[in-house]
């Protein structure tokens, strides 16, 4: 039983007509940073709430250190620590006022509770901002001040969803850092999120979540190797010259070139190998860059879905579509 | 027991810290005081000072009044009833801090922690009552300071009782904003849900005039208006109003807070279990 922190076995949630998720099934093991990376409505915080017992699951079942989300909500609730996608301190309170109130809610009284307060500020980095009120703190301290309040209890697992949303390279870097920290401690972190660096920086393994099902899981060096090999860009000085010199090099490496504007595409197994031979090829040519793109989880979201990761902008017909589809259904 | 302690000490934290709201929170009851319980002096209207006119006459007229209002001094009867009004429009308020704390995220972070789910409504209404009592201990001493006339031989029980008679009318009122506030996902709700529900039954009450004069369909909803009873019980106590009887005010209230209470506990326990 124990070889599981987090299980969920089908879990699903159906809000009237819409799936949002379905037969999700998962094995966090203790001590890993598993991750949920999908985009914006993927049911990634539907998954969450459930497993936090903040919404009761359609179908399937899901276990917390062997506790059941449904027979068992009271020990769940005592075992994990959960940093919403929306912030929840009290913004009139300070964030002292605020980790405190958490660590007596947690049944710590008196000094023991002050001392908990303490360290989870001080672990976070709060402590010399702990008597201002929050609402005068920036947004990495207040997504700090999230995790603090989460930290209070020691729970063993942690859920973060989407820690970093919104806040900038500076402050997701620092978290990122104490979330490292944390992993080292022992504890099991499910991390959602949508950014694939993150996934990638901080994650053991990922599920791929895209409407409400997991597509693909692995560690993410094992997700990025389904992607064949890697691809180098050609940049032209002159435009005219990219459809001629993409058929020869199909030609002479055997290899797929495809003309983009004044750039060539080209799809190799490994750059190492492949680029000797090419930079014969194109030698004489007026080529002004040339750049190697590593295969990454945004480019696995995009093979196994056809969409990007991030496509938050705007109205997607694509998407409604797809969504659409899957509530008639 | 314990999470309710700390949650009660959080929102009387929040609102001791927000002093302005305090201030402006007094300004309406005491203006409803000031300019409308002073302006409208019964007494004076038929104090007629000119000779010829019976003493008896007068007599008859002061007799009248106390009948009546039970003081010659409207000021002191409205200010009698204006605490129990205070009470309900407070218990109002007391519903939007949960409509905030399930918009700002606070009640995610409560309903995640293994606190009993009654803690959360029993602490929002703890403190609902705390606010009431202070605000009416503030709002009658300066009624006090305005001239109000209490009655002669006033004890220390009558003002626990008159205390205890807010709290009992409090506690049912407080309960049903807190349910509907459990339940609504703006502010504005409420405030309207207020607007509905207290002008009438504030001016279909005992309140602001007495009963004896109402047209009797008047009459027929305000002996059914807990409004009345409790501003009769605590007119009683500090006016010193006669009733015909105390036993069945009291009972009346009693009954309509209590089911009241008990069913926007079962009701607001009920929205709890699940948050989308």
């Amino acid at each position: 039983m124990e070889e599981c922190s987090i299980k969920a076995k089908n879990l699903t949630k159906r809000f009237g007509q819409l799936i949002a998720v379905n037969r999700v099934s998962f094995c966090a093991r203790p001590g890993e940073v598993y991750s949920l990376l999908g985009p914006n409505g993927a049911g990634k915080t539907t998954t969450i709430k459930m497993l936090a017992t903040l919404l009761q699951p359609t179908a399937g079942e899901a276990w917390i250190k062997g506790y059941s989300i449904l027979r068992e909500p009271h020990h769940v609730r005592r075992t994990i620590g959960l940093v919403p996608q929306d912030l929840t301190a009290d913004d009139e309170l300070t964030g002292w006022e605020n980790v405190l109130i958490q660590a007596r809610l947690y049944g710590y009284s008196g000094n023991e509770a002050e001392k908990r307060a303490r360290e989870a500020l001080e672990f976070m980095g709060l402590m010399e901002a702990a008597h201002r009120k929050v609402s005068t703190y920036s947004g990495g301290m207040r997504r700090r001040l999230e995790v603090a309040m989460s930290l209070v209890h020691s729970p063993e697992v942690l859920f973060l969803d989407e820690p970093t949303l919104g806040l900038d390279v500076q402050s997701r870097r620092h978290l990122w850092g104490l979330i490292e920290e944390l992993k080292k401690q022992g504890k099991t972190i499910l991390l959602t999120t949508h950014y694939m660096e993150e996934a990638e920086a901080l994650a053991d393994r990922v599920a791929i979540i895209d409407l409400g099902k997991i597509v693909a899981e692995g560690s993410p060096e094992e997700l990025k190797s389904r992607i064949k090999g890697e691809v180098i860009h050609l940049k032209l000085r002159d435009p005219g010259l990219a459809n001629g010199l993409a058929e020869s090099l199909a030609r002479e490496l055997g290899v797929e070139a495809e003309p983009k504007g004044d750039t060539v595409v080209v799809r190799v197994q490994s750059s190492g190998e492949t680029l000797p031979s090419l930079i014969r090829l194109v030698s004489g040519m007026p080529i002004v860059e040339i750049r190697i793109v590593k295969p990454n989880l945004e480019e696995v979201f995009l093979e196994l879905t056809g969409r990007r990761l991030r496509e938050e902008e705007g109205f997607d017909v694509f998407r409604f579509r797809v969504m659409s589809r899957r509530v008639r259904r | 027991m314990g999470a309710t302690l700390v949650l009660f000490r959080r929102e009387v934290k929040k609102w001791v810290g927000r002093r302005p709201v305090f201030v402006m929170s007094m300004i309406t009851p005491l203006i409803w005081l000031a300019l409308f319980g002073k302006s409208l002096n019964l007494y004076s209207m038929f104090n007629v000072e000119q000779p010829g006119f019976a003493e008896v006459v007068q007599r008859l007229v002061e007799q009248r009044i106390m009948e009546l209002f039970g003081t010659l001094d409207y000021f002191t009867y409205l200010a009698s009833g204006m605490l129990v009004v205070f009470a309900l429009f407070q218990s109002a308020f007391g519903g939007v801090g949960i409509v905030f704390d399930k918009r700002l995220g606070y009640m995610t972070r409560l309903l995640v922690s293994p606190i009993p789910r009654v803690s959360i409504f029993m602490a929002k209404i703890l403190g609902t009552l705390f606010r009431i009592t202070i605000l009416s201990a503030v709002l009658f001493a300066a009624a006090l300071a305005l001239g109000f006339q209490v009655k002669p031989g006033i004890t220390a029980v009558d003002l626990l009782a008159a205390w205890g008679v807010i709290l009992l009318l409090s506690l049912g009122l407080a309960s049903i904003y807190a349910t509907m506030a459990f339940y609504a996902n703006n502010h504005e709700v409420l405030f309207a849900a207020m607007n509905l529900i207290n002008l009438p039954l504030m001016f279909t009450s005992s309140a602001i005039f007495p009963r004896e004069q109402m047209p009797s369909w008047l009459r027929a909803i305000a002996s059914i208006n807990p409004i009345t009873h409790a501003a009769d019980l605590v007119r009683y106590h500090l006016v010193g109003r006669p009733l015909s009887s105390y036993a069945e005010p009291l009972a009346l209230l009693a009954a309509f807070s209590l089911t009241l209470f008990l069913v926007g506990l079962a009701l607001s326990l009920r929205s709890l279990r699940e948050v989308s």
